[in-house]
Formats: C-alpha cells, structure tokens, sequence
C-alpha cells in the first residue's frame, strides 16, 4: 500500500488550471476514462476507420499526458481535501464530541486492522473521495438527513457524517448539541463546592466526618426559605442560628422576616437587615413589644419614625446593636438617649456617617447611665471632644472604639484612670497616637481585664510593653490582640535600635503573665519577635493549656520549628495562621488543628491535622 | 450494675408505630438516643434496647436512621456529599435533629454522672469509716 501511495503521490508545481479543476471537483481520471470509453467506442463502431500504427502512437502518447496530468489533479484534489478535512475536524471536534468520537473509533478500528501506522492519512483520503463536496452558501443541497433539497446558507449546519443539513434538522442537531454542553457545565457546580469548601477551611471550619443533623437541616431550610409558611414552636437557640444563616444567604426580607417574629420571644437578631423596610422594623414592634434584646445590622432603612415607634412601642429594650443606620438623625439619637438611655445596658453602634457626632455621644454618656458595654465602631463623627464624655459612664466594663479620629495619648490615660479599674474588656483599634504612659497607666490602673486589644501602633516601645506584663496586678488576659504593633519606617526596616511595638521582651513578659490562660491570641505582623524569642517561648515542653487560636501571620522570623513548637506547647489549638511566614514548610500538622496561610503556591493553602491520635508527637528541633 | 451483654441491634419505634431495628454503633451517635440506651442510666431503653419516640413520626425517624448510618460511614472522612434531605421534611427533621442530638445535653448528662460519681464515692468513704 505504501508503495502506491508513494507512486501515486507526485508533488510539484502546478498549474491554475489544476487548482481550478481540483476546486470544482474535476478529476481527470475522470475526463480520461470517459475519453477512453468515447475511443473504444468508436474502435467497435468503426474499426475500418482504423488506419495505422501512427494514430495509434499519438494515441499513446496523448494517454501518458493525461495520466501525468491526472495524478498531479489528483494530488491537488487529495490536497485541498485534506485542508477541508482539516477544518471540518477542528469544527466537529468543537461542535459534535459525539460525532467525533465516532469517528475516531472508526479510525481506531482501522488501526487495529492495518499493521502499517501510516496509513490512517491515506485511508482518510480514500474515505473523503466518496464524500461529497462541501456545497457554498447559494447552491442547492439535498439534507444529509431528510434527504430535501434546500438552499445552502453559511449558517447550514454540517452532519455529523459530512455533508449538510436543511435548517430544521440543523435546528434539531443544535438542541442535542445544547443538551450535551449541558451535561458538560456540571463539573463547574462541583468546583463551586470545592471553593465553598476552600472558603469554609479558611474560616477555620475544621470539620472531621460528617455535619450534624441539625447543621445538614438547616441549610435545606434556607434553601427552600421561599417555601416556608412558619416555623412551628423551633426552639429559641435553633431560630437563633436559622436567622444567622438567613443574614448569611442574605434571605432576610419582609416575607422572611416574618417568619422570626414571634410574640412571646425576647431576642431579635437580623445581621443583614438591607432588605428590610421602614415598615419591616415597625412590624418587629408590633409583633414583639417586650423585645429585650434587638440586633440589626446593616439597618439601611432604620429611620427617625422606626427609632420613634420603637421608643414607644418596645421601652424594654436593654440590648442595642445598630449597624449602618445613617437615616437616624442626630437629634433622633439624642432623644432616643434621654427617654430611654437609662434602660440600655448594651449599646453596639457601627458604621455610623451620617450622624452621631459628639452632641450625641454626650447625651449617651448623660443618660445611659446604666451601660455596662459600649462599642463605638466607625463612628466617623466622633472627635476627642466625644471621646472625653465616655470617662463619665460609671458602670462601664466592655469598651470597643474604633474611631476615625486619632485620640491623643493623654486622654486615653485620662480614660483610664477615671474607668480602667473596671473594664474587663478594651478594645482599641487603630490606637496611633496612644504611646508608653498609655501603657504605664494600663499597667496601673486596670486589673480585670480578660480581654485586652490594642492594634495599629506604632509609638509604644517594647520596653513599655515589658513593663506592662511583668508583675502586672491584672489577673491572666483570656484575649490578647496585639497585632500590627510594630515599627514602620521604608527607609529603616529594622526599626530602632531600642525596639519600637511588640518585641522580644515585650512577648516574653505576655507569654509569661498571660501564658496559663490564654485562648486567643493575635500578634500578627509584630515583625520585631525574633526567632530565639519564639523558640523560647513556644520550646515544646512550656504548656500553654487553654491556648486555641493562634495568629502570626507575617511574622517574618517564624519557621517550621517554630511552628513544631506551637504544636508541643498548645495541647488544645485549633488553628494557626502562618500567612506571609516563609520559614514555614513541610509541617506535619496533628489531628484537629487546622494550620492556615502556606507559603508555596504548590501547597494547599491550609493543612490539616489528620491520621494521628490523641498523643501529639511533634519533633522539635533546635 | 452488672455489665449485660448489649444486643448488636436495638429498635426505635416512631409515634405512629413503625419500628426501625438498626445497628447500636449507630443509633448512639445521637445523643439522646446514647443517653436512653446506657445501661447505666437505669432507664428501661438500657434494658430493652426499644427507643420509644412520642414526638416523632415514622417518615422522620426514617430519615434519622438514614442519617445515623450515613454519620456512621463517613466518621472520619473529609468533603463527603451531603445526605440528601426532602425540603418537605426539613423543618420536621430539623425538630427531631435538635430533641436527638445535642452534644450539651449530652455534656450535661455526663457532667451529672460525674458529680453522681463523686458523690457516691463520698458516700462510700464515709459509711467505711464511720
């Protein structure tokens, strides 16, 4: 076979005439057997007119030509068909897999029969003779499929075998092709779940087997929100968590709404109330007027009229937390405080704008005067002049400010002295200002605290720091956030030479103090720690029994040994971050704990434990 | 107490009379149905190994066995498909999941065992030396 394809085959220059005929499907074996035939004919019909052996030669002759001329066609027909093959292909690899795989295993079959490799081109080309030419858009086609003829068109779809299609066939072979794309966009729903997935280990969801029933309801429950009537008599701790989910799928609206709102309940938490009207939030008093403890967030809609119905209406309230409610005017606020401040005794304000400047913050601080937690985040009106007015809350013990102005230090240290001695939470965020005599009136006056944040600067020196934790009378913090309290300077890296933020004597003297009851703590960023510090004090054999949650992320001296040591020292850890720590590598993580943040695109971004028992044989180095 | 030999199976009984006979490794994965089987909790559960539910009916408890041998299989898998649950079922089984399988109220059980322990070993101590 190889043989007469390589004799067949003659390649050369070749003529416009060839070109053309090859194009309109002209071979001249063709024109040379009909000449043949109309020769022979007329030999039998008149074989006196035979005169010699001249006629005979030129015969001959003429014969050879037309065979040369023939192949070299032949070869340009092959040619051009084989491009045509070609892209008939590549559109029938695109459109029709399954035509396609047809075809293949035609072909495949054919491999099997035929020893020679080479010759599935050949056989191809064979194949495509007895196909009929591809017809142009204008010319008159007989339907692959139901055999009328029709207008070819540039849109005619091509059948599955060659050839083309009339348009409700085409039409039809486009559904199926619709249907097939179908079934092939599955996969992206499942990469959707491994992202969920993904999203979920993030978040520190370390889950080992499979979710709880009550968990596995739930979620069915906020997918089929649309369905639900009511909810029955659900317990107060399962409504609790089917509003969290709702707030999460952001399917809390009217209709929904109405479903959490119970009379004889005295909790109510939406924590993504933006789809919620005016309306909506006078109906929660309506419905629920003994309401003891009201959590929105994201109140977009809560407005003058809602806070005026809701002083009348539900006076018993003792727990406000408001996110996002800008349409709540100043005066509104000062109202609200002088008729009903004195009942509050948790009062959670966020994202205020719009209002809520100092006038307000100095009715808060005149009338609540029962308030035993205040949180002030992003309150963007708030100034140290408002600032100064919550010295005057006498039973305050949880403070939360995050506040776009910067607080100078001698007035946080005024703060402190007048209310540190109750607090059992502080929580400063963005504290820039706030340098070492904070620290040292910390020191001094606060003993209560359990939870102790203090972020976002970078004045405090470690040595105050030090002195802070070291025979402080406070009892051990149960929270520490400590993070981004470091030294910032492009042009000195290092830092001074006298550390400035969290450093080593600094973490020590924490570990030290706090180290026997910690369970959460965040030095994320303090990139003065150094890396015999964190051997030090995570060595493996020092026992930091209660600690959970650990956050170093770009801590730059933390490496796997550090990491080994954590595992050593930290029996009931569940999650440690290790962002931006590029020391950290090939760390075999135990069971139940989850470790986030690996440096190496290859990696998983988070490990888990997994394999191991209880016994928590981690290798220490160093 | 004396230890009994604990049948392989036990039988939950729904509140329209279906009985579901599945295996006790997983009916205890939920806690209250562990706290009725405990032979040492001296209710009649631990003895007969017969788990009456007055609240539930015959298609929950149905699914909740599902469940019990679905929670069963995949113990210590990671990313396994959920168990499929009929939106129509939901909320029903969502009451049943919440009565059966709360870890603090398993906690507390236990929690009140111990301190039962301790105070009968009190007790013990003081008879003996008195």
């Amino acid at each position: 076979m190889t043989g007469r394809r390589t004799g067949n085959r003659i390649r050369g220059p070749h003529s416009a005439l060839t070109d053309f005929l090859a194009a309109n499907n002209i071979s001249a074996q063709q024109i040379r057997d009909s000449y043949q035939q109309r020769v022979q004919q007329a030999e039998a019909e008149d074989p006196a007119a035979n005169d010699g052996q001249d006629n005979q030669d030129g015969a001959e002759e003429e014969d050879a030509e037309a065979a040369a001329e023939a192949a070299a066609a032949e070869a340009a027909i092959e040619r051009t068909k084989k491009r045509k093959r070609r892209s008939e292909k590549a559109v029938a690899k695109v459109k029709e897999s399954k035509a396609a795989a047809k075809k293949k295993a035609k072909k495949a079959k054919k491999g099997d029969d035929d020893s020679d490799e080479s010759d599935g081109d050949y056989d191809d080309a064979l194949e495509n003779m007895y196909k009929k030419p591809k017809k142009l858009p204008g010319q008159l086609e007989n339907c692959e499929t139901c055999g009328k003829r029709f207008t070819v068109t540039p849109y005619s779809k091509a059948a599955p075998d060659g050839g083309l299609l009339c348009t409700p066939c085409g039409k039809l072979v486009a559904k199926d092709e619709k249907a097939l794309a179908g079934k092939a966009k599955k996969p992206v729903a499942a990469t959707k779940k491994r992202r969920k997935l993904e999203s979920d280990r993030l978040d520190g969801l370390v889950r080992n087997g499979a979710k709880t029933l009550v968990q596995l309801c739930i979620e069915k429950v906020a997918q089929h929100h649309n369905d639900i009537e009511e909810f029955g008599d659900l317990p107060v701790g399962l409504l609790t968590r089917l509003g969290e989910i709702f707030g999460k799928n952001r399917v809390l609206n009217s209709r929904t709404l109405r479903l959490f709102l119970q009379p004889d309940l005295d909790t109510l938490a939406v924590h993504e109330a933006a789809y919620l009207e005016t309306e909506d939030y006078e109906q929660i008093f309506a419905v629920i007027p003994r309401i003891k403890k009201l959590v929105l967030n994201n109140a977009c809609q809560f407005k003058d009229s809602s806070v005026e119905y809701m002083k009348e209406k539900a006076g018993g309230i003792t727990w406000l937390q408001l996110g996002a409610a800008n349409l709540v005017s100043n005066d509104m606020w000062i109202k609200l405080f002088e008729e009903r401040g004195a009942n509050y005794e948790t009062l959670k304000l966020t994202w205020l704008d719009a209002a809520f400047d100092d006038a307000a913050v100095a009715a808060m601080a005149q009338h609540c005067t029962n308030l035993t937690r205040l949180k002030l985040e992003r309150c963007r009106q708030i100034t140290p002049t408002g600032f100064e007015h919550i010295i005057h809350l006498p039973k305050l013990q949880h403070l939360t400010l995050h506040l776009s102005h910067e607080i100078p230090s001698d007035r946080l240290v005024a703060m402190l002295t007048t209310i540190g001695h109750q607090l059992q939470t502080l929580s400063l965020q963005r504290a820039l200002d706030a340098d070492d005599s904070f620290l040292a009136a910390l020191h001094t006056t606060c003993n209560r605290l359990s939870k102790l944040r203090f972020c976002e600067n970078d004045a405090c020196t470690d040595a105050a720091y030090a002195a802070l934790f070291t025979n402080w009378t406070n009892p051990p913090l149960r929270f520490v956030d400590l993070n981004s309290t470091r030294d910032i300077d492009n042009s000195n890296p290092d830092g001074p030479p006298d550390t400035t933020g969290l450093g080593d004597a600094g973490f020590q003297a924490l570990m030290t103090h706090s180290g026997s009851k910690l369970e959460h703590l965040d030095v994320s960023s303090c990139r003065h720690i150094s890396l015999a510090c964190w051997l030090a004090v995570f060595d493996g054999r020092k026992q930091y029994p209660c600690l959970q949650t650990l956050n170093v992320n770009f801590c730059g001296t933390v490496d796997t040994t550090v990491v080994a040591g954590v595992f050593g020292s930290c029996p009931q850890l569940r999650k440690l971050e290790t962002f931006g720590c590029f020391g950290v590598e090939d760390v075999r993580v135990p069971r139940g704990i989850v470790l986030v943040g690996a440096p190496r695109a290859q990696d998983q971004i988070e490990q888990f434990g997994e394999g191991w028992g209880a016994g928590r044989v981690v290798e220490v180095g160093a | 107490m004396s230890e009994e030999k604990q049948t392989e199976y036990v039988t939950l009984v729904s509140c329209d009379g279906f009985e579901f006979k599945i295996k006790r490794s997983a009916a205890i994965l939920a806690g209250a149905i562990k706290n009725m089987l405990d032979p040492n909790s001296r209710f009649q559960e631990g003895l007969t190994g017969r788990c009456e539910f007055e609240n539930i009916n015959g298609l929950v408890l149905d699914k909740v066995c599902e469940y019990l041998y679905y929670n069963e299989k995949h113990k210590d898998a990671k990313d396994m498909p959920d168990l499929d649950i009929p939106p129509e079922l939901c909320l029903e089984l969502l009451m049943a999941a919440d009565y059966l399988n709360e870890r603090e109220r398993e906690k507390e059980t236990n929690s009140m065992r111990r301190r039962y322990d301790k105070g009968r070993d009190f007790l013990a101590t003081f008879w003996r030396f008195r």
